[in-house]
């Protein structure tokens, strides 16, 4: 916990969410999973929030973060707004693959 | 979980058609189908997309009760008691009805009596007393 | 917003059951000694001194000031110092919701930002002070992120095809606020002329600053929308 964890992604890596099965706690939004961004700016390497959210902390898996930019019409079936628009949220390392890596 | 968007769409629609004010009846069914187990387990507070309608945005101050809840969550957190994404799991883990029922920090301090408890710091009963004689005491104040 | 900590005077507003509640759990708390009086009075000293116009000065002082536009961009934290807002305080670890991590957003004329929490409520509390009641709402948090540019023009904002709306959900432990352009009509302004326009709702991204508008003419937030739960 006291070491930085190496970025496995650096900026501009085209990254997927991975779209696993959750039962519980997680702070990765189900519009994103299954999805392919890029990766914009790393963040601080932080504890993973599905065990900090349960009290783990000192055992906690300390990873580094990632915002990840998306094309709004790839992640909304009749999106209403224009090409242009984006959509940028975070997601630990524990979340991400490379692009193409994980089959829809 | 849906993949395509136009599952994920279909999979968020019927997760909104659960809050308390347009929702399936559940009556605890003796089976139900894979589908809909996986709407029922879905993260409650993973709402981005549901679809809803326009409603004006009004302001509002903090009350005196959410302000001290904010302070007294806070201060659980600054002393190490618990963790404010505890407080967020712990928040989903109320249920649907209580998620979207109650005003946003009443969802707060609900889970904060909560954790307490859970941590053997208190015990319901004595959480129960502490009401009672809490509001006794500011009854008497207000009469 | 002076009087929300301990031994609140005598009022005629009903009693709710929140409040009973939380006084109960505050009681118990300091009682176990989990936290003392002392903090609580501290941590409300700080919050009530919170204000979005720390953020409406750091927008202001970068119009005016590049280099500090330059380091507000480049570390959001560290250049908060500046407007006297220190993300460590008030507990010397930052507030256990919002953390220490603070990102400014810019708008240019192709890119405008807008700020959302879909999961919770995530919110820059200590240079914006306490969120919006409708910021805080499942129907703002399930729509912003999919229907940007209508909960916008709801707001009365509207914006042109070739500006991409990028919609930030702030959903870890970074905080975000948006540096909205300066609006034409300012030339020659002052920072405090300047700081006057950018309202909350400008550095949320759901407004836009305008010379004829002061923060001053935006409704002030009645307490209360419904006293809570009536008993």
């Amino acid at each position: 916990m006291t070491t930085t964890p190496t970025p496995r992604f650096q900026v501009g890596d085209q990254v997927t969410v991975r779209d696993a099965t959750t039962m519980f706690h997680t702070r990765t939004q189900g519009y994103v999973r299954g999805h392919t961004g890029t990766v914009t700016e790393h963040r601080p390497a932080w504890i993973v929030p599905e065990d900090e959210a349960f009290g783990i902390i000192e055992n906690g898996r300390y990873t580094p973060f990632y915002v990840v930019r998306f094309k709004q019409t790839d992640l909304w079936p009749d999106y209403t707004g224009f090409e242009v628009d984006t959509l940028e949220t975070e997601c630990s390392e524990l979340w991400l693959e490379p692009a193409g890596k994980e089959k829809k | 979980m849906a993949s395509t968007p136009t599952q994920y769409d279909s999979f968020q629609r019927q997760a909104a058609n659960l809050t308390p004010a347009d929702r399936l009846p559940l009556d605890s069914p003796y089976e139900i189908s894979n589908e809909l187990y996986g709407l029922l387990r879905k993260v409650l507070h993973d709402l981005g997309g549901q679809p809803d309608t326009p409603v004006p945005f009004t302001e509002k101050g903090e009350e005196d009760w959410e302000m001290n809840t904010y302070l007294t969550c806070e201060c659980l957190g600054w002393r190490g008691v618990w963790n404010s994404e505890e407080r967020r799991r712990r928040e989903n883990d109320l249920g649907a009805t209580q998620y979207f029922g109650l005003p946003y920090y009443a969802r707060w301090i609900t889970t904060a009596a909560k954790a307490l408890v859970d941590r053997g710091l208190i015990t319901t009963d004595e959480l129960g007393r502490k009401m009672d004689e809490v509001r006794a005491r500011l009854e008497g104040q207000r009469s | 917003m002076s009087t929300t900590h301990s031994h609140a005077p005598l009022k005629e507003s009903p009693l709710t059951e929140f409040e009973v509640l939380e006084l109960a759990v505050r009681e118990l708390a300091i009682e176990k000694g989990l936290f003392s009086a002392d903090d609580h009075r501290r941590f409300a000293e700080w919050a009530e001194s919170r204000t979005y116009t720390v953020g409406s000065r750091m927008v202001a002082r970068s119009w005016l000031d590049p280099a500090f536009k330059e380091r507000l961009l480049r570390d959001g934290t560290e250049t908060s110092k500046e407007v006297g807002v220190d993300w460590l305080q008030p507990t010397g670890q930052g507030t256990p919701s919002d953390y220490t991590y603070f990102y400014v957003l810019e708008n240019t004329p192709k890119l405008h930002n807008v700020i959302v929490c879909t999961l919770c409520s995530c919110y820059p509390r200590p240079v914006l002070g306490m969120s919006p009641d409708w910021y805080r709402t499942p129907n703002y948090r399930r729509r912003m992120v999919r229907w940007p540019r209508q909960v916008l023009a709801e707001f009365g904002l509207h914006l042109p095809p070739d500006v991409e709306v990028r919609v930030h959900d702030s959903n870890q432990k970074s905080r975000f606020m948006v540096m909205p352009m300066r609006p034409e009509g300012t030339e020659g302004w002052s920072e405090d002329q300047l700081a006057a326009i950018v309202t909350r709702d400008c550095l949320i991204g759901v407004a836009l600053p305008r010379a004829d508008v002061t923060a001053s003419q935006v409704p002030k937030q009645p307490k209360g929308r419904n006293g809570g739960n009536k008993r």
